[in-house]
């Protein structure tokens, strides 16, 4: 019996260890490449709604609304990665938010440590939930979701209602300054992603996470300890919604109970367009940054056009679900098969 | 996980004369839930003796019903092995449906069930084509659908108003003779309905897809079509869920839905349906609703603030997922000695 399981585990680890190189080199540059294609497409073609879109000044407007939702979507990534899905990040972002305002109270005293406080009170946070969601087997968007709720509702109860208080000066300046002519938000995205690069597809914990998602079981039996990263990516989740919730609570210098709730779903959507699977084990951060920068574009045009909220939900909705039937495997499978016929022939 | 799956699926290949066993085991998670339910009652009616009064009985069971309703739904897709996360847009579409559109009468009542119904039929199809056919995971396919709902909503009607059909606000949330009251008979059809398609080929089969999908398929169900069929069963159900929502509200709100989605989660979780699919039932979801309906109603009748009202739903939620497992371990392990 032993033995027999043994088999399956290694069997089902080469399996899983095929199709991921076949992914890598198959599909994941080419998506990563269309969904930034589209992204400028949209951008320069955005110059016939209105002249003054399509220009450098509005990318850096792009970028700079984008960054937000890249942050948190990351943590969005890796949860989904192992094979989860993070549906507290609205709370979390609001958490980051509230207690920024609320700690600082309008003084840069003291930001050393409060910042470093929040992310660590987040990061706990999301170690609750991967908790839950690995030694009690609770379903993750279930846990994911009562976490949300508890951590909401005990906002709603520590500011009694209504947010007070407004971030340090230093934090609104930052996201106000300008270093060699580039938006300092613009480069602290650039930081971000490159930071997140390096540890989703470079260090040992990012590969492993790979691995837990391609196959636990193979992932626990090869040694991993599949527990420790699983909460390890839910408390990096959660510490990336607090970091937006900072971000967020700079850029609008103040603190609104319902800040987080426009990120949830579209970090979500960002991951899913960005081409990594909802299933777990595959895809790529730079994707995930495409489809944000791609649903910001979107949603900026959309604005600018004037389409209502509801139009905007739908087409939302409809982005995630067209993504969803093209990055199915088997439209994978298709193409990795008509290419390899077009290649041999 | 999916080891995980398939050693108790051969575990069930083994035991099949124990599977019986199982199942009355499983099956005793309604009875359990319906003993909590009788012992809340007792707390609260020794707290406020007259909660007893046919006036708080009939107004309580009216608040339950809409979360009765969506849980009975979402119970489909659970005994299948999914989630349906559009039960959120199918009542705020409902909801906005019913309170924009009233149509006075009892004959008009039928005409804004019969769009609700319509609707529900339309996305659970929607999501059933998604899921069974085209093999997108439940989650993903079912959020995706519940914001384009929640889009549609907002079309419809873009901040909380409208008014609900007289026919619809007073007689179905009164009393048959002055007696029964209307909810508590719309609930009980809705279990008979249930313990009868429980014995149809498409209920055991629900269960049989649930338990193990491949074995179900060798064995000759059309697993696509099973699977299909309680999304539909579900959407239906979210209908009449954001029907009686709007009998109760007596309102139209976009995002009426919201709540709906982790209460009826956590109200089959409480009635002992596994969430990894194949036991459990309609009933024991439906008395778990009722019992998160009275749970809420005892606590704030000890003066908690409204403030943390989600501590409360987020905690129960993930105690019912808690003992909605301990139940299936109690009775997985009783069977295998």
């Amino acid at each position: 019996m032993s033995v027999e399981d043994d088999m399956t585990a290694t069997d089902a680890a080469a399996a899983a260890a095929d199709t991921r190189g076949a992914a890598r080199i198959g599909s994941e540059p080419i998506t990563i490449a269309v969904i930034f294609g589209i992204t400028v497409l949209l951008i320069l073609s955005s110059r016939f709604i209105s002249p003054a879109f399509g220009g450098w000044s509005q990318t850096e407007t792009i970028l700079f609304l984008s960054s937000f939702l890249v942050f948190c979507s990351f943590g969005q990534g890796l949860v989904i990665l192992v094979r989860g899905l993070d549906l507290s990040i609205a709370s979390m972002i609001t958490l980051g938010g509230v207690l920024t305002t609320t700690w600082l109270a309008g003084s840069n005293d003291g930001i050393w440590y409060v910042i470093p406080a929040i992310l660590a009170v987040s990061a706990a946070i999301g170690s609750i939930s991967g908790i839950g969601v690995t030694v009690l087997r609770i379903p993750p968007f279930i846990m994911t979701l009562a976490m949300g709720i508890i951590v909401y509702s005990l906002c709603l109860g520590y500011t009694q209602g209504t947010p007070r208080g407004y971030p340090a000066p230093a934090l609104a300046d930052l996201m106000r300054a300008h270093v060699l002519g580039v938006p300092a938000p613009v480069l602290l995205l650039a930081v971000f992603v490159a930071i997140a690069v390096v540890l989703q597809s470079w260090t040992t914990f990012g590969r492993r996470l790979y691995a837990v998602g391609n196959n636990p079981v193979a992932a626990h039996v090869s040694g991993l300890s599949t527990r420790r990263l699983t909460i390890g990516a839910y408390a990096i989740s959660a510490m990336c919604a607090g970091f937006t919730g900072i971000a967020l609570a700079a850029y609008a210098n103040g603190a609104t109970l319902r800040m987080g709730d426009d990120y949830l779903l579209p970090s979500i959507a960002a991951v899913v367009v960005g081409g990594s699977s909802i299933l777990g084990g595959k895809g790529n951060f730079l994707g995930t940054v495409g489809g944000a920068i791609l649903l910001t574009t979107l949603g900026t045009i959309l604005a600018a056009l004037g389409i209502e909220q509801g139009w905007k939900t739908i087409i939302e909705g409809a982005v995630i679900l067209v993504a969803l039937i093209i990055l199915r495997e088997s439209v994978y499978e298709a193409i990795r098969v008509w290419m390899g016929r077009t290649s041999a022939g | 996980m999916s080891a995980v799956d398939a050693t108790s699926a051969t575990e069930a290949g083994h035991a099949a004369p124990k599977r019986r066993l199982r199942q009355g085991i499983a099956s005793q998670g309604a009875v359990l839930i319906g003993v909590i339910y009788v012992i809340l009652w007792v707390v609260y009616a020794a707290e406020q003796p007259s909660a007893l009064s046919a006036y708080s009985i009939e107004s309580l069971l009216n608040n339950s019903l809409p979360l009765m309703l969506a849980a009975a739904g979402q119970t489909f897709v659970v005994l299948q092995g999914g989630f349906d996360l559009s039960v959120a847009g199918i009542i705020s579409l409902s909801n906005v449906l019913v309170a924009v559109y009233p149509v006075e009468g009892p004959f008009g009542a039928l005409v804004n069930l019969a769009m609700v119904v319509g609707v529900g039929l339309a996305v659970g199809a929607t999501n059933g084509i998604l899921v069974a056919y085209m093999r997108i995971q439940s989650i993903a396919a079912t959020l995706a659908t519940m914001i384009v709902c929640q889009g549609i909503a907002l079309l419809i009607l873009k901040a909380p108003g409208g008014y609900v059909s007289e026919f619809i606000a007073y007689e179905l949330t009164g009393s048959l003779f002055g007696t029964v009251p209307v909810a508590a008979v719309i609930a009980v059809a809705v279990a008979c309905i249930w313990l009868a398609f429980r014995r149809t080929n498409t209920g055991i089969a629900l269960y049989a897809v649930g338990r193990d999908a491949t074995a179900a398929e060798l064995s000759g169900i059309d697993v696509r079509r099973t699977r299909f069929a309680a999304f539909c069963w579900a959407g239906v159900l979210y209908g009449c869920a954001g029907f009686m929502l709007s009998a109760q509200t007596s309102t139209g709100n976009p995002t009426a839905g919201e709540p709906f989605l982790l209460l009826c989660f956590a109200a089959v979780a409480l009635g002992g349906t596994s969430f990894s699919g194949g036991s459990g039932g309609v009933i024991g979801s439906l008395i778990g609703a009722a019992t998160l309906m009275l749970m809420q109603k005892v606590l704030f009748s000890t003066g908690v603030s409204s403030f943390y009202t989600g501590v409360f739903q987020g905690v129960v939620m993930i105690v019912a997922v808690l003992f909605a497992a301990f139940v299936q371990y109690m009775s997985r392990s009783r069977g295998n000695g």
